[in-house]
Formats: C-alpha cells, structure tokens, sequence
C-alpha cells in the first residue's frame, strides 16, 4: 500500500471548558512525523481522529480523498489505518499470536492460511514470532508495546498513527521500538506522538501541538534553528532567561533574549521545543 | 523428472523454499485455537466468526455469569414445595442473564482492544451483534436445561425466551445512548419493575408472561433492532461517554 495524503482544516474539538484541538491544519504524505507535545496538548485528541474513532460533524479530514463523516469512506479509510492507542489495549490472559489474529479478522483478513501468514509476518516484524504462543501477560512491558506495533502494522497500513508508542520503555526497547517504526516510513505515512524530544528528533517533520494549536510544523533541524542566538551557556543562574537549566559540570544553559558577550551555543531540538512551550522554565 | 537428469535440473529457486519452508513454518507453530473455539468451530462456525467471539476475556467471563446464574436458578427450581414461586423466579431472572452478558461483552470496560476494534473496517454493530447471539446462544442454552427441569415440566417455563431476545435487543439499542453496563442496568431495572407491578397488579403471579407479554416482547425486539440498525453509526465512533 502506497503511503495515505492526510489533509486536515480547521479541526476543533472542545471537551467541557478546554480546547483540545483549536484549528488544526495539516497536510502530511509520506515519511515520518512526529507529533510533540506536553501532556494535555492535544496529541491523544488529534491521532483519534485522525484514526476516525472520534469524528466530529463539522470536520474537515481527508485521507487519500476519503471524508470519515461518511460510512462508507470511514470504512474504506480504515482498511488504510493502522492505530496503536495510548491505553494499554492487549488482554493479559490473551495469547500473542489470538491478539493478533483478532485484529486481522477485524480487519478483514477472512482466509485462515493467508491470515496465519500476515498475522507471523507482523509478529515477526516486531521480533516476536518466537512468543506466539506466549500470554501476553508473560511479556516485558517493552515487548507488549512492540506487540501494539505489531497489529497497527498488520496488513501494510498507508497510514499508520501511534500514540505514545515508547511511553515507559528503556532506552533499549524505545531504540528497537523506533528502528521498526523507522522502517516504516518509506511505504507509509506514519504519525508517532510523543512528549520526548530526543524521539521526535527521528521524524521526517516535526510537529509541535500545545494546548490544542500547531506552534510549529518543519524538519527537526528547523525547530532546533529557532533557537538560532536565543542559547547559550554561563556560570551564575540568570533571572530574566525564558528557560533554563543546571549542567553536569555546574553552569546553566540558558534560552532566551541572550544578555550582551553571552557565551552562545549551537542550538538543540529540545532548546526550540523549550522555547515555544515555556514561557518561563526553570529546571535544577 | 526423467532418469537422465542432472542435479543441475533438479535445482529450485532458493527462495522459493525459503518461502515454502517458512509456510511449513507457520502452519506447524500457529498454537492450536483454545478448547472454547474448538467447539465453536466443531458446531460450524467459521473462524472468522469464533475469533470475534471468543477474543474478549470479559465475553467469557458473561458466560461463566450465565453458567452460575443458571445453576441458581435450577436449584432454585429444585423446592418442589413453591413450585409457581420457582417458576417466577425463572421467568423473572433468565432473561437478564444474557442482558448482563452482553454488558459484559462489548465496550471498552469489556475489551482493551475496544479502541484498536473502531479503527478498524469491521462494523461495530456487526461486532456487538455477533457477541450477542453468542452470548444468547450460550446462556440460553444454559436456561433451557434449567426450565426442563423445572418441576412439572410446563410450556411455561419457556416463557423466558422471548422477553431474553427482548431486553437484550432493547440494551443493545440503548447502547447507541448509554455505556454498555449502564444501558443493561436500565433494561434490568424496567424489566423488574414491569413484572412486579403486573403480578401486584394481575390475580395471576404468571400474568406477565402470558399471550400479551409475549406480544410486548416481539414489539421491543422489533422495535429496538430498528434503532440498532437506524443509530449503527455510534457503535463505530468512541462515543464521548465512553472517552477517558
């Protein structure tokens, strides 16, 4: 399957009092971005609709020319779609290879045999064939994660959306979780959300939601070139910086309006990142 | 093959066996269907249908419910002394045992894979459906061996079965408004109350399951598969009194 064209216009979605989505616009195809953001910013909310399970009777998403306010474009829109929600989503008790296997008839895979062999393709995508007649309860937190993956990819999704797919791993199991979803990105358009910079640093585009708005959607170098002049290191805490922060070594990387002679330092992902979400950050 | 052939005829694309060898593969190591799906299978039901069935750990858990309730229900039957009293206890509890089942069985307090289930192509209404009549199907099976055994062996005692396809097409309908648990609970709560006043109401303890009973029940069921099938569109969204 060919990587799916998202285009999004003007996408609100109000819960109570809060916005979590405030007119979001977007056009993706192909590769891999990354959806950042701090908790509450909207990224669950966005990647739901985009998944077509929360669909809104004024909104305006097309994926591959398709409108999921419509039955049968919703339909023909998820046989494209590969989810992984935020929530734990796999029954303990279950076995790995049944969980899979469900997913695949839910989505329509009907042939026992060619359904077995999508069904071992995916587990062993992910590098767990070997564990299919495990429980799922008997697997590390980082192989239920790569599980997760493993029904989302199943079938080859033109896209492919992931919610916090690396929330709570090790380091080693988020980097064997993010070479898989890597992988993807040639045949797919693939969203991954995170709160993690050094995750979304992967990404094809960037793109940073906070409370409920797009602040910025460009390549990761982009985002780190926005603190182009505005970063820099010295020795005392500074009281007027935007944001800032202790180094192992004792000195303070600071964000902000540099104060004149300030010892300035090429600019990081996570310093662009810093800068559109806080106003005023002061860490250590 | 001829006899004068060489080795050089006899090779094969090497990925071809590797392709073949991995089909070999799978079909050795794909761990057997659970005993449950098994015997679906054995009653000739294609996979298809028992994956959907027997996938959620919360489906089997209505059915051990159903079994427990209908085991009471038989012991209960069992004071030969009250025979009309255990009869209404029958015709009164069977048909919530699939209400409660299929609460049990669908949404996402009953499935973790709810979520992962609405993105995919799969029709949630086919989905709650197919849970549905199995959930029916097992129970009912269940009630029936208990009503032959009600004292006196009667017709009556049967008079369960269309108020159970009754008040579990109602929750089913009621789910496009309420959670699952909260729409079984209200069918419950009305079922109860209706044949408490009609018996306070009626010379007849029984009178809520006679011809007109029956005659209501055929009405509901009618009526709430129509707004099933009207309002499908919600069992394939994530409804908001459903979101975390």
């Amino acid at each position: 399957m060919t990587a799916s064209q998202v285009m999004v216009f003007g996408l609100r979605r109000r819960f109570g009092s809060i916005d979590a989505l405030d007119g979001v616009d977007l056009l993706l195809q192909g590769g891999l971005i990354t959806l950042l953001g701090p908790n509450g910013s909207g990224k669950t909310t966005l990647l739901r609709c985009l998944a077509t399970v929360d669909v809104g009777a004024d909104d305006a998403i097309l994926v591959d020319g398709l409108d999921p306010r419509h039955e049968s474009d919703r339909i023909e829109m998820r046989r494209r779609l590969g989810y992984q929600p935020q929530r734990p989503s796999l029954a303990p008790a279950s076995r790995v290879f049944d969980v899979i296997d469900y997913v695949a008839v839910l989505k329509g895979h009907d042939d026992d045999r060619a359904r077995r062999h999508l069904v071992y393709g995916a587990l062993e995508s992910v590098g767990l064939a070997e564990r299919a007649s495990d429980r799922v309860g008997d697997l590390s937190g980082g192989m239920v994660r790569r599980l997760e993956l493993a029904q989302a990819i199943l079938g080859r999704p033109g896209l492919l959306l992931l919610d916090e797919p690396a929330a709570g791993l090790d380091p080693d199991e988020r980097f064997r979780l993010r070479e898989i979803v890597a992988g993807r990105r040639h045949d797919s358009t693939v969203v991954v959300s995170t709160h993690l910079t050094d995750e979304a640093a992967v990404g094809d585009t960037v793109l940073v939601l906070i409370e409920g708005r797009l602040r910025f959607v460009g390549q990761p170098d982009a985002l780190a070139t926005t603190a182009a002049g505005r970063a820099w290191i010295q020795d005392q805490a500074p009281v007027d910086a935007r944001a800032t922060w202790r180094l192992a070594d004792g000195r303070h990387r600071c964000l902000g309006a540099p104060p004149p002679g300030a010892d300035l330092v090429d600019p990081t992902l996570e310093d662009g990142y810093l800068l559109l979400t806080s106003p005023v950050v002061n860490v250590g | 093959m001829t006899a004068d052939s060489t080795p050089s005829q006899w090779s094969v694309d090497p990925a071809r066996i590797e392709a073949n060898w991995r089909a070999i593969t799978i079909e050795l190591d794909a761990p057997a269907p659970s005993r449950m799906e098994r015997l679906l299978r054995a009653a000739g039901l294609p996979s298809r249908i028992t994956r959907l069935v027997v996938a959620t750990p919360a489906l089997r858990r209505s059915w051990y419910l159903a079994t427990a309730v209908a085991i009471l229900i038989g012991l209960a039957l069992t004071d030969a002394a009250r025979p009309r009293e255990g009869l209404f206890a029958l015709l009164l509890l069977a048909p919530l045992v699939p209400v409660l089942g299929v609460a049990l069985a669908y949404g996402p307090e009953a499935d973790p894979a709810h979520e992962i289930a609405l993105a995919t192509p799969m029709r949630g209404l086919r989905l709650v459906a197919t849970r549905a009549v199995a959930v029916l199907a097992f129970s009912t099976t269940w009630l029936l061996v208990a009503s032959v055994l009600a004292p006196g062996w009667q017709p009556m005692a049967f008079a369960w079965l269309l108020p159970a396809l009754g008040l579990t097409t109602a929750t089913v309908a009621m789910m496009t408004v309420l959670a699952p648990r909260r729409a079984a609970a209200v069918s419950a709560v009305v079922w109860v109350l209706g044949v408490a006043w009609v018996r306070a109401a009626a010379a007849d303890p029984l009178a809520a399951f006679g011809a007109v009973g029956q005659a209501m029940m055929v009405v509901v069921t009618i009526g709430a598969l129509a707004v099933a099938v009207a309002r499908r569109d919600r069992f394939d969204l994530m409804a908001s009194r459903w979101r975390s």
